[in-house]
């Protein structure tokens, strides 16, 4: 008897927590999204209203949020992962580089950024993009108001989010480098391969799983995206960084009556966009491996 | 031969040092506009060191008790990330025990349940958690913050993983000289945890003082928030930019702690990948 409830011990406090904190609120939260809702009070169902509303009224400000949040989250995945991916692999092979001295240091400068917080990240990038006290002002005589004039609007989301991102794959990266064969440079060398050569048709298909994994993971990473537009402009100018997690925030924690139910159905469906493009991904790209 | 290798080695150095210094500028703004008085800054412009060094700036944030109490901010932080990481490394290390050492049914099954439900996108539970929080009566307190995050399976599957690479020698034996599982587990296998606990617990101190859309949604009291949700309103309180040399030593302050960490743990952060060699490939 006592063998039995044991086990329960080491794993069951962590068993009531994923419960109450992750299994019952993902499964409330689907609920939610078939009902109106305003936080407080009971939900009340209303089949699938909320997801008509979204995806095919086009009278409704819902549809119009919510349709203008994908499209810029999707903006931002677009811009930001292949650039997540790029300059962090680029960086690595250059820190592979036999012949470079002071990698632990680079290294360390590379990835610090990724251990600050948005909000303080993006009171010192704002300065930086200011009309008249900032480095674009004042060195590269600019006269754009960055965070209220597109394109420059993404530009400085971007830049802060490669700034912040760079770090963790980076490090992925190098541990994958380090742990490719050396004889098949050497073979490529005699057969006398260069360096290009060399890295299209041995480095990157020998990190292929880890390329896999940083793309789907910086990919679902980026559809979350939210710190970076609330802070750096707040989704202007005239809406066009508002990306959906910020619609969602508002509807549900903003000014006035909570609209949670329209939230969670706006959450649902980022949700599965996000599964779908995960799920596309691996199929893809595990299938182009071989 | 040789030549290519030295040429390529120079895009390498011309890269790297283009990156560094883009990546480190920042930082050394931020620091320095911190000690420069707003005289300066709006009559001279950008400079990357002070004309003269002043000390007002942070003078001026910390005795702001009111508007922007900011060590109340780096207070609560630090109990809510110094607390959070405790209380993760307590809860990954049980359960890692139990999901690779001890054998009851349909371990293996309920062990992967779980994680297949944690990769369903987070942002469908975001608004019924805050429901839970508020059920619970935690909106407005510490625990909001320290309580929700040790549900998570990442760390779990890291220890489980790490775990099923360690012989089962050693906690066999104490076995056979009659150990129970919880002596086994506190005096065996806690210390051979250690690497990857160490990794698992920076990230969280790391993760929790970072968050911030969670304390966005469940603080509203100035007086509670951590430092993350604080300085969001920061460019109200300091003006938009009329009070720089404030706005930066503000955001220098919120840096501080986890480069702190981050110097004296160097290793673990970089290391950390070598854990799950799964991704290494």
């Amino acid at each position: 008897m006592k063998k039995a409830i044991l086990p329960y011990f080491f794993v069951g406090p962590h068993l009531i927590l994923f419960i109450v904190f992750i299994l019952l609120p993902t499964i409330y939260g689907i609920y939610a999204s078939f009902t109106q809702w305003n936080l407080m009070n009971e939900p009340n169902w209303v089949g699938l209203n909320n997801y008509k509303t979204i995806l095919f009224n086009t009278e409704s400000t819902f549809h119009v949020q919510f349709w203008n949040g994908l499209k810029n989250t999707l903006l931002f995945v677009l811009f930001s992962v292949p650039l997540l991916i790029v300059i962090p692999l680029l960086a690595a092979v250059a820190l592979h580089h036999k012949r470079v001295k002071g990698k632990g240091v680079m290294q360390a400068i590379l990835y610090v950024p990724g251990l600050i917080s948005i909000s303080a990240a993006a009171l010192i990038w704002l300065l930086i993009f200011n009309k008249q006290l900032g480095i674009t002002g004042n060195i590269f005589n600019s006269a754009v108001a960055w965070a209220t004039t597109q394109p420059y609007a993404w530009i400085i989301i971007i830049v802060i989010t490669v700034w912040g991102g760079l770090g963790g794959n980076l490090i992925i990266y190098r541990a994958s480098l380090a742990g490719v064969a050396q004889d098949l440079y050497e073979a490529a060398d005699i057969d006398g391969a260069g360096p290009f050569r060399k890295f299209f048709s041995i480095t990157l298909p020998s990190i292929n799983f880890p390329l896999i994994y940083t793309f789907v993971m910086t990919t679902a990473g980026a559809f979350n995206v939210f710190g970076q537009p609330l802070m750096m402009t707040d989704g202007g100018p005239q809406q066009s960084t508002h990306v959906l997690m910020m619609y969602i925030r508002s509807l549900a924690f903003g000014h006035g009556e909570s609209i949670a139910g329209m939230a969670s159905a706006m959450a649902v469906l980022l949700g599965v966009v996000i599964l779908i493009i995960s799920a596309l991904q691996y199929y893809v790209m595990s299938r182009n491996a071989r | 031969m040789v030549k290519s290798f030295s040429i390529s080695k120079y895009v390498a150095y011309t890269f790297l040092v283009l990156m560094c210094v883009i990546w480190v500028i920042p930082v050394i703004f931020g620091i320095s506009t911190s000690f420069r008085s707003q005289t300066e800054v709006v009559s001279t412009g950008f400079r990357l060191i002070p004309e003269t060094w002043v000390i007002e700036n942070y003078i001026t944030i910390l005795t702001n008790t009111s508007t922007a109490p900011i060590m109340r901010w780096l207070i609560n932080s630090v109990f809510i990330a110094t607390a959070h990481t405790f209380l993760v490394i307590v809860v990954i290390s049980l359960t890692g025990y139990g999901y690779s050492r001890m054998k009851f049914k349909g371990r293996n099954l309920l062990f992967f349940t779980l994680l297949g439900i944690s990769f369903f996108p987070g942002v469908v539970n975001l608004i019924p958690s805050y429901k839970i929080i508020d059920t619970l009566g935690w909106v407005n307190t510490s625990w909001a913050m320290i309580i929700p995050g040790l549900a998570g399976m990442g760390n779990i599957f890291l220890v489980r993983q790490f775990m099923l690479g360690v012989p089962h020698e050693f906690d066999e034996s104490a076995r056979v000289d009659g150990a129970g599982d919880f002596k086994i587990y506190f005096s065996i296998i806690l210390p051979l945890m250690k690497p990857v606990l160490i990794v698992c617990g920076l990230f969280s101190f790391i993760g929790s003082w970072n968050d911030f859309l969670w304390p966005v949604i469940v603080y509203t009291d100035v007086e509670k928030m951590p430092i993350t949700a604080g300085l969001l309103l920061l460019q109200d309180i300091y003006g938009n930019y009329r009070m720089i040399g404030q706005l930066m030593g503000s955001a220098i302050l919120a840096i501080i702690p986890t480069l702190l960490l981050f110097s004296f743990a160097q290793k673990y952060f970089i290391q950390s990948i070598n854990l799950n060699s799964g991704i290494k490939g």
